[in-house]
């Protein structure tokens, strides 16, 4: 019994604790300006600093959610927000970390009118946000931004409407191929230029067992870049026709894609448990020679680089036979949309808001260009370039001028679409799911619309 | 008697907190989602009434069906296996004979304790195709059974409901300690001299007298069944494709991914109403009369 | 009694592999939190650490918010745990003990609770929290985590009173005791096992919880641990041994909770057969 005793006196004064505990809360509202300022320092590390002295210059504090989880997207935005300081003393940002869940806390943000001053959002968030007012039309903001801009990247900039809704940074990413060339070599394999010269590629290194393709399915978007790689053969504008609803999976172009996709999974072409395997499973696999080749966009570049060196490359995308090959080997799957840095249309100071998203969204590009070696970003960058392009780089750049380019899943303009191709060319990588689930599952997503 | 236990103060004073904060914070929201689903409606924007028409497209959509498939393998394997194990643990460790009974009752509620992130990603690297545990324990052994077991469009749903049967075992087992502990002693002494043996005694005795604790276990694990996410969200993502969705899953998707808010809520509403009825078969199987000892 | 223990050797043994098998995640665990990435994913996955990496727990303690984590998750869990067990003990006495009209629709009422998938009433409830404004406090938590395991903790305490014997009350009726002292002296008492489970799962729900979390809170200085441990990952995507010392200091404060109200759990043996 006294131990019972002991734990309702326990309770007791724990329960003492949560009124002290409320009452905080009510300090804290009155506070929370501190409250956030701390958070923000902290979560921008070093590079919030003085928030003490600076009324005299009217200092405003901005909130943004943006991505900060790796080093890809940490990178960039500490670099802009240290720009942003020099540039614009007087504004403050608050960092809200973006979660990864489809936009979920976004939405809910939007619902509850707690939507951040600036944020970043996709196609899928700007055709919602659009709708429903929750995302402010830069239209008359975007003078100095456009001239910024590449010429080959004003579809990142503009939407189908005619408006401008973010600031993009990204440009026309595309999705690529690669392969190790010293596994070829070594193991007599010719660069597959055709359905049946992959296939004799796939056979042949399972055979010595390598991996023919890492691919990392557990993610879809990639799963469809493959899908979209095949049937950009037969049709240049790949998946973003069936997207527009201007063909359907059951189409020749399109059947024969997944066809083939199936064929070369049963012989093997993925590593095991493929719809299972993440980022750094997959890519582990190529970085150490245990596969041949990979999937990912350029941005595996600076990585693959790093891991293999000179016996980095990458391929065109097998056709049918080798004409097809020849005149489709330019379009590459994937590509830009509009998408970038986007203003609550309910800011205080929206011409300051968009300033500062514009301004971070130029940042960001410029970070890219000059420290990552990425030449593909929305806008113009004047900046030195502090590492200099890996040489598969300097490749892919004599191929920009004249590449044709699809849509990545994130790009997708149909939500029921996208969600219906993404789970069924993640099905195809199974190999138990036939080509006529393919085309029923995706047609049934079209026809709906 | 009668007049002691319908004191209508009583009885208000008692269930009013738990009631009120109940309606307004759960409650409501539930009536919105069966509200929500009679409008095709993206979460934010203007909703259009539509009636019933998402209910009508929930019946045409096959990942609706296997949602539904999924949630009832998952319910029924977890009630199972985590009912079965619980009690035979729970008669075990109730039996002051037993060696380590405490090791063993302490050792058992551990996988409950650990965070669901934790358990799933021990099992992600468990069941993996190449270097996992599980396929080099059947090499050991010398059978080629090498699976991947979460990637496999039939065996997926059924590694994903073991590893959260394995994961909650202890919830039922400490429901049902609790339940066996609560029986006084002397019933289990006086059926064992009338020369019933333990196991009979324990049939003829304890389970019955844990009619309503086992009611609630059911409940528990068909209702969590029916509801599962988490499991798919951190080990699968619903994949390969869709193998691995359940209704909870395919709401998720279409109010977030797809941006269907309402047709998500009808999956949703659907669910609710199926929980409640399985929850009301559930009471109407097992006796409710209370126990007279 | 020497008898029995040797009867169920091999019931004996199995039971021990069981437990085994429970404790091995902890260990698991553990082990992960003291090895580096390449023994974590490639070399030795499931084994004993080579090397002991205390530093991982260094790093993780101090690169984030821990410490600041770890109140807030105490704060919220605590407060809910007194407070929806408080309410569902009521509650449940009423429909389970007492005589009125609606009793049972009561109860399949408060059951609703048990299967609503929280994403879906997301949106509305965090209307809701905005509304009371409560947002950007621990209520905002707190509020939601009472009444989610309202439901939960009702149930579970009805099933116990359900197997009172009624002749506990009658007594007590007799000897002229108030309802009210009917329910705090004889009633309490002898729930007490099913109240010392309670107290560990409702803390386990409040203290692992994660979507509502996720959705409601956006300041850093309410964050639970769930949510600084969804942070830590990206942080430590080239760390995952700092992301295991997380995950054990996050778990540590449950493991000791069970540890002690599972023997409360034990000790009821001695009220069972002192009821009678």
């Amino acid at each position: 019994m006294r131990k019972w005793t002991l734990a309702l006196i326990s309770a007791t004064m724990v329960m003492g604790l949560a009124a002290c505990g409320s009452s905080n809360d009510n300090k804290e509202q009155n506070s929370a300006n501190t409250g956030n300022q701390a958070a923000g320092n902290n979560a921008a590390a070093a590079n919030a600093g003085d928030s003490t002295n600076s009324s005299s210059t009217e200092s405003v504090k901005l909130r943004i959610y943006a991505q900060y989880a790796d080093e890809d997207t940490k990178g960039p935005y500490d670099y802009a927000v240290a720009e942003l300081k020099k540039a614009m003393p007087n504004v403050e940002l608050e960092l809200d970390v973006q979660a990864q869940d489809d936009g979920q806390k976004l939405k809910t943000y939007a619902a509850t009118g707690n939507l951040p001053d600036i944020f970043q959002a996709g196609l899928d968030i700007i055709s919602t946000f659009k709708k429903s007012g929750n995302i402010l039309e830069l239209d008359k903001y975007a003078d100095d931004f456009k001239a910024k801009i590449q010429p080959s990247a004003m579809n990142t900039l503009v939407t189908d409407d005619g408006h401008i809704y973010a600031f993009p940074y990204a440009g026309n990413e595309v999705a690529m191929l690669f392969y190790n060339k010293e596994l070829f070599a070594a193991n007599n394999v010719k660069v597959p230029t055709t359905y049946d010269e992959m296939m004799a590629a796939v056979n042949a290194f399972n055979a010595k067992g390598i991996t023919p393709l890492a691919l990392f399915a557990k993610e879809k978007w990639p799963t469809v870049a493959l899908y979209d790689m095949f049937a950009s053969r037969n049709d240049p504008a790949g998946i973003t026709k069936l997207d527009k609803g201007e063909a359907k999976a059951s189409d020749p172009e399109y059947k024969t894609a997944a066809e083939e996709i199936v064929k070369l999974v049963k012989a093997g072409m993925l590593p095991k448990g493929a719809t299972n395997l993440n980022y750094d499973q997959a890519a582990a696999l190529f970085h150490e020679g245990k596969a041949a080749m990979f999937l990912n966009g350029q941005w595996e570049i600076d990585a693959s680089t790093k891991a293999l060196g000179e016996k980095l490359g990458y391929m065109y995308v097998p056709a049918a036979d080798a004409a097809a090959y020849e005149s489709s080997k330019l379009t590459f799957s994937g590509g830009g949309g509009p998408g970038g840095y986007a203003v609550n249309p309910q800011t205080k100071d929206p011409e300051l808001a968009a300033k500062v998203a514009a301004f971070i969204s130029l940042k960001y590009a410029e970070f890219k260009f000059t420290q990552r070696g990425t030449p593909m970003v929305a806008t113009k960058v004047d900046a030195p370039v502090v590492n200099k392009f890996p040489p598969v780089m300097e490749q892919l750049s004599k191929d920009i001028p004249s590449m044709k380019t699809t849509a990545f899943s994130w790009g997708l303009s149909n939500p029921k679409f996208k969600a219906a191709i993404e789970d069924a060319a993640q099905s195809l990588m199974t190999g138990g799911y036939s080509p006529d689930d393919f085309v029923s599952d995706v047609d049934a997503a079209i026809s709906s619309k | 008697m009668r007049k002691y236990l319908g004191n209508k103060t009583a009885i208000l004073l008692f269930i009013l907190p738990a009631l009120l904060l109940y309606t307004v914070v759960v409650f409501y929201p539930v009536v919105q989602v069966f509200y929500r689903s009679l409008f095709d409606w993206d979460g934010l924007s203007e909703a259009k009434f539509i009636a019933l028409d998402n209910y009508k497209r929930l019946f045409h959509d096959h990942v609706f069906f296997t949602s539904l498939y999924n949630s009832a393998v998952f319910a029924v394997i977890i009630a199972i296996v985590q009912i079965t194990i619980g009690t035979l643990l729970a008669f075990a460790v109730s039996e002051a004979a037993m060696r380590g009974r405490k090791f063993v009752r302490i050792t058992v509620f551990i996988p409950v304790v650990l965070s669901i992130t934790v358990v799933c990603q021990l099992w992600l690297a468990m069941y993996n195709g190449e270097y996992g545990l599980i396929n080099k324990l059947f090499e050991a052994v010398g059978l080629s059974y090498r699976q991947d077991w979460l990637t496999d469009r039939h065996t997926a749903i059924f590694a994903l409901a073991a590893v959260n049967a394995w994961q909650y075992m202890g919830y039922h087992f400490a429901l049902l300690l609790a339940g066996v502990k609560s029986i006084p002693e002397s019933y289990m002494e006086a059926a064992r001299i009338d020369g019933a043996s333990k196991m009979k005694a324990h049939l003829r005795i304890t389970m019955p007298m844990l009619a309503e604790t086992y009611k609630f276990c059911l409940i528990l694990a068909f209702t969590g069944g029916l509801n599962a996410f988490a499991n798919m969200y951190i080990m699968t993502s619903g994949g390969p494709g869709t193998t691995t969705y359940t209704l909870t899953y395919m709401m998720f998707r279409s109010a977030f991914r797809v941006g269907e808010f309402g047709y998500g809520s009808a999956s949703a509403a659907f669910l609710v109403i199926e929980c409640l009825i399985v929850t009301l078969i559930i009471n109407k199987l097992i006796a409710r009369d209370p126990i007279v000892y | 009694m020497k008898t029995l223990r040797m009867k169920y050797p091999i019931s004996n043994i199995l039971i021990w592999l069981y437990a085994l098998l429970s404790v091995y995640p902890l260990f698991w665990m553990i082990a992960y939190s003291l090895k580096n990435n390449d023994e974590i994913f490639v070399t030795n996955p499931f084994g004993f650490p080579t090397h002991f990496r205390f530093d991982n727990y260094k790093t993780a303690w101090t690169s984030f918010n821990v410490p600041q984590y770890f109140t807030n998750s105490v704060i919220v869990s605590v407060v809910t745990v007194i407070f929806s067990l408080t309410f569902a003990v009521l509650f449940a006495y009423a429909v389970a003990r007492m005589k009125w009209r609606l009793s049972g629709a009561a109860r399949i009422y408060m059951t609703i609770g048990m299967f609503v998938p929280v994403q879906v009433i997301m949106i509305p409830l965090a209307i809701l929290m905005r509304d009371f404004h409560l947002a950007n406090s621990y209520l905002t938590l707190i509020v939601p985590y009472i009444a989610f395991n309202l439901s939960f903790a009702t149930l579970v305490f009805y099933g116990f009173f359900r197997s009172v014997p009624v002749d506990l009350e009658e007594a007590a009726c007799i000897d002229g005791a108030s309802i009210y002292r009917t329910f705090f002296s004889v009633m309490l008492p002898i729930i007490r096992p099913s109240i010392a489970t309670m107290i560990i799962f409702v803390f386990l729900a409040a203290w692992n919880e994660f979507p509502i979390a996720m959705m409601l809170i956006s300041k850093e200085s309410l964050k639970t641990l769930p949510l600084g441990l969804l942070f830590f990952q990206g942080q430590f995507t080239t760390d995952w041994g700092a992301m295991g010392a997380a995950m054990t200091i996050a778990s540590l404060p449950t493991l000791l909770l069970y540890m002690l109200f599972s023997e409360q759990v034990e000790n009821a043996l001695t009220v069972g057969s002192a009821v009678k």
